[in-house]
């Protein structure tokens, strides 16, 4: 490029950049009814995890329903943020308030990584879309062990404190736990891991007593025998489980889980929210939804807008109070 | 009879077009993500996930494993001309690779390396056919008490590991489990060393601390000799090239050393947590710890080559066991090829190999012909990658640079990762003029944190008390082995001394 070219496009460029400017500088000034066709731009949505885990199947899920029945009008466009537990997704996420064309699906993470590092947002600063489904946990012991029931196991940990694994400590798989034994009075000790495997290990080699673990992840081993499902933590227990009863239906209602949702940045127009929620009323309706719940064994949970809202900052209310208890964060 | 006709049945699920094609597909993607420094195997396999979905689970299954033990061959590669380490389960290969490439014998190490890379995986494929069970019982009785124990037989290999001077190797060891106390610490859920920055709440990986000590450091220690300015030499300093292939003596020579490593690290894939760079380390220490002439090594001996590569892709085989006979994934790639399992709508777990065994033979047997195919395909691609010593230092210098830094941003797509091997760089370069242990410290920063964590968790369990160490059978199995390794070291000085 000659000097003189670039001087041209220089300017070229530096006309584009102003009238761009004025084009929004009128937009923004325009009264809303300007935007009553939302939507009708590119859709860009952040997965604040890798390729392959629990919330970028969710989000690629929700991406092929959207487009198989045509919900959304234009181009989705799916990009992995991934990094510091979801605090860069959802900081970029936090960073368009305003822009109704961003979006974002949520996870445990959505309300533990706040609680642990110092992230510009919360999960209730962002406009709540759905709670769609929830991560919910099963307790399990070895397939030799004694103990059979929820009961008995309650029984025996107040003889005899048990020992109990999980993922992580800032996260619902030590809350949960630490939870029941309050309400059943029992004590335990509680050992984290970092992975799956190494849990699932520790508790077949019988070194611990008893393990939180999604149903997804063992399901082998519970049909096999080797592990056995005493009680679950949602609000039904999956069929692939058996005839274990609930946490609730035993008598200790948590009302705790991981929340699988929506949200839009924060400041979003209501049109868009609304939008929204009436589209993802109809995405849990399809089949391929309904085939989604049931392969990952998730638990179907859904509230709308506000009240999904109110169960977030409900969840962590709860989480921050037990965490604090047990010292893990200030 | 039982094996074959499962085996045959395999065979004839694997050998159909649309499957090899499938495998060949996968062995060069693996092969690919190998050489990309950081980009490991786990990441080439997420990345491909969406696109399997529609696919028929078999046929996907094959392509995704053949990434993952493909993946082995490659990060070799860059180990052995660059110093640079495509993934962490080739660290061990820096160490005496690279010497044996400035030596200009990168062509043999580059043969020996596929060869050893084949045995490995091979005799992987070997084990998981006929003994699959038996490792199972083995994955079963791993709880954390023997998790510590295995890792403590890992820490001990600091020793040999670090020769020489031994208050630099002490130093080197100590910043690495220094650096390893950064992050949320795993039992009380409380954040270490992090200054409340969200990116050090998952602490710091050892990916891009492993690029920077050993691709950067040697790349700025080479600038400091004025390498760049020399015109001609690249990477083999001044040295020619002496013959691309191995000579008999460098197979029989090596024999024991692969077989070693083959078994060694099949045993170690299997444990859940442990998988192939702890397989390849400790398998570097046991050839330098039972060689007669433990000098050579850190400066071009072949075992210290050999040994590690069998280890590191029968562990990506061993890594299979708890995947398919207990649905526990092993690793991080396992752990992304189970996702990927339950999204074909198959149940891992004990029951998968007897309800769907089209599906679970299909993939073992594929495995052998992806380890023959990864054999030629490196043969080939070889003479190619041996180009890369003869480019002038200040092409290929800059070159570096940009691999090291792309490769360490892809794995997160972190800025404060990259300034992070930017650092270690520069310790690298300082370690290297100074003679300090860049090894001892990333060995230190791999197993620190398992050290603290396994045994953390066993005294939880134990609430205190040591004795669980002999209350498990399994453990005592490996204080056993332990204290016979450690005599028969011994020993083996003993009687070296006499014969001087």
């Amino acid at each position: 490029m000659t000097s003189n070219n670039f001087k041209r496009n220089f300017f070229l460029r530096g006309g584009a950049v102003l009238s761009a400017l004025l084009t929004v500088a009128v937009l923004a000034s325009a009264p809303a009814s300007a935007e009553d066709k939302y939507p009708s731009k590119r859709l860009d949505w952040t997965i604040a995890f890798g390729p392959g885990g629990g919330n970028d199947i969710m989000s690629r899920t929700l991406i092929s329903i959207l487009e198989k029945y045509k919900l959304y009008p234009e181009n989705i466009v799916a990009e992995n943020r991934p990094g510091g537990s979801g605090a860069k997704g959802w900081g970029y996420l936090f960073a368009q308030k305003g822009n109704p064309y961003h979006i974002s699906s949520t996870s445990g993470s959505f309300i533990t990584t706040p609680l642990q590092a110092n992230t510009p947002w919360q999960p209730t600063s962002f406009t709540p879309i759905a709670l769609l489904a929830s991560d919910d946990l099963v307790i399990l012991v070895n397939g030799k062990s004694k103990i059979k029931t929820l009961r008995e196991f309650i029984d025996q940990a107040k003889i005899k404190p048990p020992s109990i694994g999980g993922i992580g400590t800032v996260n619902v798989d030590f809350i949960v736990p630490k939870m029941l034994s309050e309400r059943a009075g029992f004590k335990f000790d509680y050992v984290s891991f970092n992975k799956q495997g190494e849990l699932t290990t520790a508790l077949l080699s019988s070194a611990l007593d008893a393990s939180m673990s999604n149903p997804g992840e063992v399901l082998g081993l519970l049909q096999s025998g080797d592990l056995r499902a005493l009680g679950y933590s949602g609000k039904k227990t999956p069929a692939a489980l058996g005839n274990i009863p609930t946490f609730a239906e035993a008598g200790y209602d948590l009302g705790i889980s991981m929340p699988r949702g929506l949200v839009l940045p924060p400041d979003v127009p209501k049109e868009a929210q609304d939008w929204w929620i009436a589209t993802i009323k109809k995405v849990v309706q399809t089949p391929e939804w309904k085939a989604y719940i049931d392969k990952q064994l998730l638990t179907e949970n859904v509230l709308y807008g506000e009240d999904f809202r109110a169960f977030l900052q409900k969840t962590q209310g709860a989480f921050a109070d037990i965490l604090k208890k047990s010292g893990a964060i200030k | 009879m039982d094996i074959f006709s499962n085996l045959i049945l395999g065979l004839s699920v694997a050998i159909s077009p649309i499957n090899l094609a499938y495998l060949f597909i996968g062995v060069m993607l693996g092969m690919f993500v190998g050489i990309i420094p950081g980009f490991g195997p786990a990441a080439g396999i997420a990345i491909l996930l969406p696109i399997t979905f529609g696919m028929d689970p078999t046929g996907a299954v094959i392509m995704l494993s053949a990434i993952y033990y493909g993946s082995m061959y490659g990060g070799t590669i860059t180990s052995i001309l660059l110093n640079t380490p495509g993934d962490s389960a080739t660290v061990a290969s820096t160490f005496d690779g690279y010497p044996l490439a400035q030596q200009g014998r990168a062509g043999p190490a580059l043969v020996m390396q596929a060869v050893a890379s084949f045995f490995g995986g091979t005799v992987g494929v070997i084990l998981i056919t006929v003994l699959a069970p038996l490792f199972a019982q083995v994955t079963r009785s791993f709880g954390p008490p023997e998790f510590f124990l295995l890792v403590m037989m890992g820490l001990m290999t600091l020793i040999v590991m670090i020769g020489g001077n031994w208050r630099y190797g002490a130093i080197s060891a100590l910043i690495g489990f220094a650096l390893g106390t950064v992050g949320v610490d795993l039992e009380t859920g409380q954040s270490r060393f992090t200054f409340q920055s969200a990116e050090m709440i998952g602490g710091i990986d050892f990916i891009p601390i492993a690029i920077g000590l050993f691709g950067l450091g040697e790349l700025y220690y080479a600038f400091y000799n004025g390498l760049h300015l020399s015109g001609s030499g690249g990477i083999v300093q001044y040295q020619k090239e002496k013959r691309f292939w191995p000579e008999l003596r460098d197979f029989v020579e090596t024999k024991f050393s692969m077989l070693r490593g083959a078994v060694l690290g099949f045993c170690i894939g299997v444990i859940p947590g442990a998988g192939a760079t702890i397989a390849s380390l400790m398998s570097y220490s046991v050839e330098k710890s039972i060689s007669k002439t433990p000098e050579r090594f850190g400066k071009g001996a072949m075992e210290g080559l050999v040994g590690p590569e069998a280890a590191n892709n029968a562990a990506s085989s061993g890594a299979m066991v708890p995947l398919l006979s207990l649905g526990i994934p092993g690793s991080a790639s396992t752990a992304v090829l189970l996702a990927a399992f339950l999204m074909w709508g198959l149940t891992p777990g004990p029951l998968l190999m007897a309800q769907k065994p089209e599906f679970a033979w299909g993939l073992i047997a594929s495995m052998y012909l992806g380890n023959v195919a990864l054999l030629g395909l490196n043969i080939f691609a070889i003479p190619l990658f041996v180009q890369m010593i003869k480019v002038p230092y200040r092409i290929l210098g800059p070159a570096v640079i940009l691999i090291c830094t792309i490769g360490t941003y892809s794995v997160n797509g972190s800025i404060i990762e990259t300034w992070l091997m930017f650092a270690a760089g520069l310790v690298g370069f300082f370690m290297k003029l100074y003679g300090y242990s860049p090894a001892a410290l990333v060995l230190a920063l791999v197993l620190g944190p398992l050290a603290e964590q396994s045994l953390r968790q066993t005294l939880t369990i134990s609430r205190g008390s040591f004795g669980i160490f002999l209350e498990r059978p399994t453990s005592l199995w490996i204080l056993g082995v332990t204290a016979a390794v450690l005599a028969a070291g011994l020993l083996l000085r003993r009687g070296r001394r006499e014969e001087d």
